[in-house]
């Protein structure tokens, strides 16, 4: 008799998760009635991966993305971000965490006071990064987004797909661990919305860097390798685009 | 985040708002300049005022007094007693223990008249040589004290010989003096008339008490009883040849009990005493009162700080989603706080050294350049505001206290905003 293997090992199991999420839930209050915005959420993001979550507007998307990003936490279930489960950690350790997040909001939130390369500094500055070379990795990143010479503008003085450019390069100055973008292109035009996309996809193949983008825009969903699809606050489909 | 970061980051949030920040600093300034004005004026006043009472208070005499004491000898009246100490009561004083020596003071409001500048001024009947040995401070500065009087030697202090402080001498040693006064004398108003020669002139002594003064009058004794023809004397003044409280209680109460409770025996040392008391009790009411304006000041940085922390909702949760931690948003806030606070501060001292120096400079004018008339009951003299390196550190601490104090709820509760709902408030 030949001992049969319990488990057979797949190709996958090797490669590093950066998130995991299992039967993840998550109820607001609205008031006195409980308002369930995700039902059961098991997902789990490789290194490398580029994936867009679509789905229509109040489907939780935003709600699954702050939970991966750490801004928030779970009512049940598991969240792993880089192996450490969130619901576990301390205020400070989460903000420690999202330090290693890079975060790109739809409204670019940018600190309007602020020139573009003082907004690419922040993240570095709460890291706790001299100002010296804080200032020389914030000048590389802007050049890298193509900004080099928009540098000194304030967010007001620059377009919409600029400021996205600024926040992007924001999201990337500090090595994050990977980055999750919430509808980055939804308050852009088409086309430089197309651009954003374009460029996060160059960070994908380039960099290896892992994206995860939440869109409602279809065509930009497309783009990307994998796509999963929310509906009322549960995974309707998880595809690999080939 | 390194702190120079959180302060670099502070300061960029209050420059944006300059007029804002611009105004609670303002608030904060008045506050603390009217702490340092008020104290740096009430510390000089102490000192000049202990400096004061110590020169003109013997600290080892007692006062014996008709009537109401301390009150009726400052205000130069007489009091509602038909009880009146008279010349030769010293001898009875003198015996008992404790009493090293007394002087008899008859004390009488005239008119003199140095070829025709009329001064009013007080004129005390004394022997020169006992007061002399009583006060350091009656020493002539021009003439001498005669040891054994004539009857028209007159000592005059240096106030009545140049009554403005500014040079117009109207009386020299060996000028002549004539001595109006008028009075009852058995019923009847009478005018008397003196002719004295001035032979000293006492050295400034400045100041208020029971001792010589520079608006004195001073002739002998035995010439005061003849000219105003009554033995009735003001007040008896006590040296004691004791610094024991015990002994010196006993012979007030001896002294006192020899006139069957009709004298008051008022102890300069104690009146001085109280006096620091009484100034100690000013100088809290009047840092009271600039405390409050501090406090109302602290109100408007509150009050900023809390639209400000409304404004930057959005803001604290960018920088929390970024990994801010809670505690770098409080010393954010704080920080703002603090550069108010700090900024009033500096603003403040400035601005109170230049009140304090005003205020000082406003009360030495009325001493000295004659808006107070010759014959007031007392010059006043110069006060100079004292800025201690105390009072400036304390105005700062202060400033920046009370700033970060009503700083604290605004920046505590940034602190605690959860990043989800900062990014989601409009
Ligand atoms: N902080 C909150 N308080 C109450 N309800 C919320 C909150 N955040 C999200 N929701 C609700 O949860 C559901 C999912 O919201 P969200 O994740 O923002 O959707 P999406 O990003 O897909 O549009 C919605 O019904 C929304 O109203
Ligand atoms: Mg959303």
């Amino acid at each position: 008799m030949t001992a049969t293997l319990e488990y057979t090992m797949e190709s996958e199991d090797f490669i590093p998760k950066v998130i995991e999420i299992k039967n993840l839930t998550k109820l607001y209050m609205m008031g006195e009635v409980p308002v369930a915005a995700l039902r059961g959420v098991s997902l789990s993001v490789n290194k490398g991966e580029f994936i867009a979550v679509i789905g229509p507007s109040g489907s939780g998307k935003s709600t699954l993305l702050n939970m991966i990003g750490a801004l928030d936490r779970p009512t049940s279930g598991t969240v792993l971000v880089n192996g450490t489960d969130i619901s576990t950690l301390t205020d400070n350790q989460l903000a420690d965490l999202r330090q290693s997040v890079g975060f790109v909001y739809q409204t670019f939130n940018l600190i309007s006071r602020l020139d573009a390369i003082g907004n690419v500094e922040l993240p570095l500055s709460i890291a706790g990064v001299r100002k010296k070379l804080r200032r020389s990795k914030a000048e590389v990143m802007l050049k890298i987004v193509g900004l080099g010479d928009r540098i000194h503008h304030k967010p007001s003085e620059l377009s919409g797909g600029e400021r996205q450019r600024v926040a992007v390069a924001r999201a990337l100055v500090n090595n994050p661990a990977f980055i999750i973008m919430d509808e980055p292109t939804g308050n852009l035009d088409t086309k430089t919305g197309l651009e954003i996309m374009e460029f996060a996809k160059k960070l994908n193949r380039e960099q290896g860097i892992t994206l995860i983008i939440v869109t409602h825009d279809l065509e930009i969903g497309s783009q990307a390798r994998r796509t999963i699809r929310l509906r009322d606050g549960q995974i309707e489909s998880d595809e690999v685009n080939y | 985040m390194r702190s120079s970061d959180v302060l670099g980051y502070s300061f960029s949030a209050i420059r944006l708002r300059k007029m804002r920040a611009g105004l609670t600093t303002l608030g904060v300034a008045i506050g603390i300049a009217a702490i340092v004005a008020l104290l740096s004026f009430t510390a000089g006043l102490q000192v000049t005022m202990t400096d004061q009472f110590e020169e003109g208070f013997g600290s080892d005499t007692l006062t014996v007094s008709s009537g109401g004491g301390i009150f009726d000898m400052l205000g130069g009246g007489s009091g509602d007693s038909d009880f009146s100490l008279l010349l030769n009561d010293t001898d009875a004083i003198n015996s008992i223990e404790h009493v090293e020596s007394t002087v008899a003071t008859m004390t009488k409001t005239i008119q003199a008249n140095f070829s025709g500048n009329v001064v009013p001024a007080s004129l005390s009947g004394i022997n020169f040589t006992a007061y002399t040995s009583m006060y350091t401070t009656f020493i002539a500065e021009v003439g001498s004290i005669p040891e054994s009087p004539n009857d028209t030697d007159v000592i005059i202090g240096s106030l009545i010989a140049n009554p403005w402080d500014n040079g117009t001498i109207i009386a020299e040693v060996g000028d002549e003096v004539s001595i109006v006064w008028t009075g009852r004398v058995n019923g009847s108003i009478v005018q008397t008339n003196y002719t004295g020669t001035v032979v000293a002139i006492l050295e400034e002594i400045g100041g208020f008490g029971f001792g010589p003064s520079d608006m004195g009058f001073y002739i002998p004794i035995d010439w005061a009883v003849k000219f105003f023809d009554t033995d009735e004397i003001a007040s008896i003044t006590v040296k004691m040849d004791t610094e024991e409280q015990d002994e010196i209680d006993a012979l007030i109460e001896e002294i006192e009990d020899l006139f069957e409770g009709l004298v008051t025996v008022t102890q300069p040392a104690a009146l001085l005493g109280m006096m620091e008391d009484m100034l100690g009790i000013l100088n809290i009411f009047l840092a009271g009162i600039a405390g409050i304006s501090l406090i109302v000041a602290g109100v408007g940085i509150m009050n900023i700080m809390i639209v400000s922390l409304i404004e930057r909702t959005r803001e604290i949760g960018i920088l929390k989603g970024m990994g801010m931690h809670g505690r770098t948003v409080l010393g954010i806030f704080l920080s703002e706080a603090m550069m108010i606070g700090f900024l009033g501060g500096i603003f403040g001292i400035v601005a109170g050294v230049f009140m304090g120096n005003l205020i000082g400079g406003i009360t030495s004018n009325l001493g000295d350049s004659g808006i107070m008339p010759p014959g007031s009951p007392a010059n006043i003299p110069p006060i100079t505001p004292i800025f201690s390196f105390e009072l400036l550190t304390f105005a700062i601490v202060f400033g920046v206290g009370v700033a970060v104090i009503f700083g604290l709820y605004p920046a505590w509760r940034a602190s605690k905003l959860k990043p989800v709902d900062a990014l989601r408030f409009e």
